[in-house]
């Protein structure tokens, strides 16, 4: 699945998305940055709650298809030009963590 | 990070890289908050580097694009309600930098110290050439380390000889367990 397919199901909303044609093939969920940044895999949806710059930085970094902000957390609009212009695709949902891979997992 | 002690660690190998010859690590811990000042006496940074370090998307690493080091520190401090302050000079007579950043200990979100004696270990081991200078107060006393007297008790035997870093594990172990005993 990529993750212009997943931004179609209703329950995901696009807060940016410069890469739709990234493929999804697995989830991680985790709030601490360090710990994502070494346990994330290539081409993972990163489930996560934090909101600030950093999470763009880290998931550039493990090159993660895609961040989704679980519990429809939000990012500030300098923070999401920034994942733009890094290429990083950011979606939201109002599902919890559980949830949302849940949902994804049907969908892979 | 999932110590503090891993941030310090983080931080204070930016000092070493700046060409500090001293590096000053101190930890306070007063009621419920902890002040770390991690200072050297590197090169400095001018005005508009510094006005960058704390987004990730600058670092003055040449591997890779992005630089969590200041990021992480002050994601930690600002989670706890506290806040980091970093302080530069590239002036001849008094370069370097000193980050102080203030966390606030009885907050859910502190990230607990870890194991502070094996970072401090870790950075004479890897830097044996450069001098450290670790204090940690609380309440109840201070625990105390400086590599500049330990080169002169040593008369040049290295910092990182397999029994000098015994030694000072050892030392460490001791300090602490006093201060513990208090």
């Amino acid at each position: 699945m990529t993750v212009y397919e997943l931004s179609q199901n209703s329950q995901f909303n696009v807060l940016t998305m410069p890469e739709p044609e990234r493929v999804i093939n697995g989830a991680y969920v985790g709030d601490l940055l360090s710990w994502v940044m070494g346990k994330a895999q290539y081409d993972n949806i990163w489930i996560t709650i934090m909101s600030n710059i950093n999470v763009v930085a880290v998931a550039s970094l493990s090159d993660v298809s895609c961040v989704l902000l679980a519990e429809d957390v939000t990012l500030d609009s300098e923070v999401l030009n920034t994942a733009k212009e890094k290429g990083i695709n950011i979606l939201s949902t109002p599902l919890a963590a559980y949830e949302a891979a849940i949902t994804i997992s049907g969908m892979i | 990070m999932k110590e503090l002690s891993l941030n310090i660690l983080d931080i204070t190998e930016n000092s070493v890289k700046a060409g500090a010859t001293l590096t000053e690590i101190s930890i306070v811990e007063s009621g419920d908050t902890l002040t770390l000042t991690i200072k050297d006496d590197g090169c400095g940074m001018s005005d508009e580097i510094l006005s960058t370090v704390e987004n990730p998307f600058y670092t003055t690493r040449t591997t890779r694009k992005v630089g969590l080091g200041i990021p992480l520190l002050k994601m930690a401090a600002e989670m706890t309600g506290g806040k980091v302050k970093i302080v530069s000079s590239t002036n001849e007579a008094n370069h370097g930098t000193t980050v102080t950043a203030h966390f606030f200990k009885n907050h859910l979100d502190f990230t607990p110290l870890g194991d502070i004696k094996e970072t401090i270990v870790t950075l004479i081991q890897g830097h044996p050439d450069t001098d450290f200078l670790f204090t940690h107060q609380t309440n109840s006393g201070e625990v105390k380390l400086d590599t500049r007297e330990l080169r002169v008790a040593l008369e040049g035997v290295p910092l990182d000889t397999y029994e000098v870093i015994v030694w000072i594990k050892e030392y460490l172990n001791e300090q602490y367990q006093l201060l513990d005993n208090r």
